[in-house]
């Protein structure tokens, strides 16, 4: 390795009580960087992935989520039948027709209320959504006020143990099980009876529909067919399409660690720059001995730069290690699109290290770029004279 | 030269570093402000004259479950009521918004709906025309101004949450709630336009005097218990308190980014100081040498400690509270943040911190300077 680098690297950690002050807080910028990116990664990847790919959703033109769609029942008919839509072994269609319904429910510890998403689901309806399935308990009787929750919902609701019952409406709801989504957003949903769910919320209309037809060509003639019949004025997608685009919640989280990243980052240049400027001012003596050892002014700037760049990647590092301590941990927030409490992890995946990482890295070059300049510019014989 | 001026010379004697510090200070209360700032938007109950009356109404079930318009009647008769109106929330996309608009409309009586939004300046003649046209609304400024629109233009909405889409035409525009931005139009044109269904979303109930907030909350609460559609009451100021409560953790998310951007704040000044003290050991020696007493150099040394964190707070803060005053946030983050305001708590905060920040910057190189001898000092060449 050529000297002024080797020399550098060594003056970093030689150095370590004025430089780690620069190391921590480039560690921080990257923590609250990585650590608010991860949120909105998290929420970006409970709803990519969840649905079926074969699946197809159907909701009211108009509608941004399932929860805020209605479709009558005689539509439900008319579109049971439809000869693209697969038939199960008995001769019925594939078709899940749900009833959702948002519950004001207490959290546990008086932690205030939330809305819960409660989903009212057919048998088919459960058939069409491997993903979710029971952790605990039993699923619930249809005909029967029963209610299965999610397993991440019942650490954070009241009356979600097994056994227990919270009333909504003028109807009564025991807790039977707790089902688990897999990392979907089924994971911020409970499920009952789809007639139950009709009757207590007094719904005559359907939510949503769920279908899986024939096969590919014929979920594409689906969606030309429903589309294109102007009395139903309904949307159709595939079930994972519809659910990818439910990630709205995750803008303002993207947009407040951009914001927080920049900022954040402008301080940390001006510390990382008078960190630097202080090693320079410190070596005068050393920086002129290399130029007379024959070292060009540019080995001088690159062997600062990389010293600063290295700084700042162990700040970068140490950021990215304090935010991965925080990866898979629940938390939970408002959905937008279904106004409920939407359950989801901290997600630090290699590319937000990667980034983390190289934004460290960059504000390290870049409050080096100047002190390292002036540095080179050091007449030889001022520096060597110099205390 | 007197002792201020000495100060004063030497904190300016390295410009840039000074420069560097004092941004960095700013930097981060400035962004701790901002902070503060989005924390108080998400939280912030709102707090205007006609709120301590206002009793909302909604369903027990949840908010999105309409309550029956037979209620009415009912909820007039109540002792210490003084006006209902029906006010529905109908979340519709206005033409060219995409997915997201960021102002509501709501459905009300508007022969009823006056004395609701006392604090709304409505002109006599305006109100008269919204309430003589059923497919009229009135339209607050701050949606006016954003989309430049006036009276007698039309306002389409595509509902998204009913199943059916408002075209309506401005017939007043309102200023002076605490949001100016929402549309009111009649909840006749929305029933007719879904077949009459005899639903509405909340009821808005204007109390007599805010010592009966309680009591009618509780009235209105017991009149329809063990009813097919039960309701909870409670005070504007608690049901925005139930907004808040559904943020989880988000709160605590930003609380906690707080703290660690006052840390980083707090590392950084603290080195930069003890960089500009070490620097100048010799002279502090030979100042004490000179016969300055410890008091002394202390002085010298919390008093430019503390005026760096006070530039970079005046700098930080002051420039947050500019900066927040002149943009306009509701078109900048398009209608996510409204008002965007600094209070003096949080000029107060910055502020302390920045105190907080002198003091404890100089508490490191004090205690250098204090425990080293005029003869160490002198012989140090660094």
């Amino acid at each position: 390795m050529a000297l002024p680098i080797r020399y550098s690297l060594r003056n970093a950690l030689v150095r370590w009580r004025s430089t780690i002050a620069t190391v921590l807080g480039i560690a921080l910028v990257v923590f609250v960087f990585v650590l608010l990116q991860s949120l909105a990664a998290g929420i970006e990847r409970s709803s990519g992935n969840t649905g079926d790919p074969r699946n197809l959703m159907v909701v009211r033109k108009g509608s941004t989520a399932e929860s805020a769609s209605l479709i009558s029942r005689a539509t439900l008919q008319e579109i049971r039948y439809f000869p693209e839509i697969a038939r199960h072994e008995a001769g019925d269609p594939i078709i899940s027709a749900d009833v959702l319904a948002l519950v004001n429910l207490p959290r546990r510890n008086n932690g205030g209320e939330a809305n819960v998403l409660l989903r009212g689901v057919t048998p088919r309806g459960r058939e069409l959504r491997p993903q979710v399935h029971l952790v605990a308990g039993r699923w619930f009787e249809p005909g029967k006020r029963e209610v299965v929750v999610s397993a991440k919902l019942a650490r954070r609701f009241a009356n979600f143990d097994i056994g227990e019952s919270f009333k909504s409406g003028n109807a009564t709801l025991t807790v039977v099980g707790w089902l688990a989504g897999g990392g979907s957003a089924f994971d911020s949903e409970c499920w009952l009876d789809a007639d139950e769910c009709r009757s207590i919320f007094e719904r005559d209309m359907y939510s949503s529909f769920l279908i899986r037809p024939v096969d590919a060509a014929a979920g594409a003639k689906l969606i030309a067919r429903i589309e294109a019949d102007r009395r139903f004025k309904l949307k159709v997608e595939k079930e994972v399409e519809y659910y990818r685009k439910q990630t709205m919640t995750a803008a303002p989280i993207k947009w407040l660690g951009g914001f927080l990243a920049v900022t954040m980052s402008i301080g940390a240049v001006f510390a990382a720059m008078n960190t630097m400027y202080a090693a320079v001012g410190a070596r005068t003596r050393e920086i002129g001995t290399l130029r007379v050892l024959g070292y060009r002014r540019r080995f001088v700037v690159v062997a600062l730069l990389v010293e600063g760049a290295f700084l700042a990647l162990l700040g970068g590092v140490l950021g990215c290690v304090l935010a991965f301590h925080w990866n898979g941990y629940t938390t939970a927030t408002m959905g937008f699109e279904t106004f409920s409490e939407i359950v989801f992890e901290f997600r630090v995946t290699p590319g937000l290290i990667a980034k983390g990482l190289i934004f460290a890295v960059v504000v390290g070059l870049i409050g080096t770029a100047l002190p390292a300049i002036r540095a080179s510019r050091l007449p030889v014989i001022a520096a060597l004279k110099s205390l | 030269m007197n002792l201020s001026g000495f100060v004063i010379r030497n904190a300016f004697r390295n410009r840039r570093r000074l420069l560097l510090s004092v941004s960095s200070v700013a930097a981060s209360l400035f962004l701790l402000i901002t902070l503060q700032v989005a924390l108080r938007e998400l939280t912030n109950p709102i707090n205007d004259e006609g709120s301590s009356l206002r009793i909302i109404v909604r369903s027990k079930v949840s908010l999105a479950q309409p309550l029956p318009a037979r209620q009415m009647p009912i909820l007039e008769r109540i002792p210490g009521v003084v006006a209902v109106s029906p006010f529905t929330f109908f979340g519709g996309l206005y033409k060219g918004d995409e997915k997201f608009t960021s102002f509501a409309q709501f459905a009300v009586d508007p022969a009823r709906t006056l004395p609701l939004i006392s604090d709304a300046k409505l002109p006599r003649a305006q109100y008269e025309a919204w309430l003589a046209d059923r497919t009229s609304c009135i339209v607050g400024q701050m949606t006016v101004d954003r989309y430049g629109l006036k009276i007698g233009d039309r306002m389409p909405f595509t509902g998204q949450l009913y199943p059916c889409d408002l075209d309506l035409k401005i017939a007043g525009i309102y200023h002076g709630t605490a949001d100016d931005r929402n549309v009111m139009f009649h909840q006749k044109y929305l029933d007719e336009l879904q077949g009459n269904p005899g639903m509405v979303g909340t009821w808005w109930v204007l109390a007599a005097s805010a010592a009966d907030v309680p009591f009618v909350t509780d009235r209105i609460n017991k009149a329809f218990a063990n009813s097919s559609a039960e309701v909870r009451a409670e005070s504007e100021r608690a049901f925005v308190l139930g907004f808040v409560s559904m943020w989880a953790n988000i709160k605590t998310l930003i609380g906690g980014i707080s703290i660690v951007v006052v840390f980083a704040l707090l590392l950084v000044t603290v080195s930069t100081m003890s960089m500009a003290i070490r620097e100048r050991f010799r002279e502090l020696a030979i100042l004490k040498a000179l016969g300055f007493r410890r008091r002394e150099l202390f002085a010298f040394i919390l008093a430019e400690s503390f005026g760096l964190a006070m530039g970079g707070a005046v700098l930080g803060a002051g420039g947050a509270w500019v900066l927040f005053r002149s943009i306009n946030i509701q078109n900048l983050t398009n209608g996510l943040f409204l008002m965007f305001e600094v209070t003096p708590q949080m000029l107060g905060l910055a502020f302390s911190v920045a105190v907080l920040l002198g003091v404890l910057a100089a508490l490191a190189p004090m205690w250098t300077v204090a425990r080293t001898s005029v003869v160490q000092g002198l012989k140090t060449l660094d």
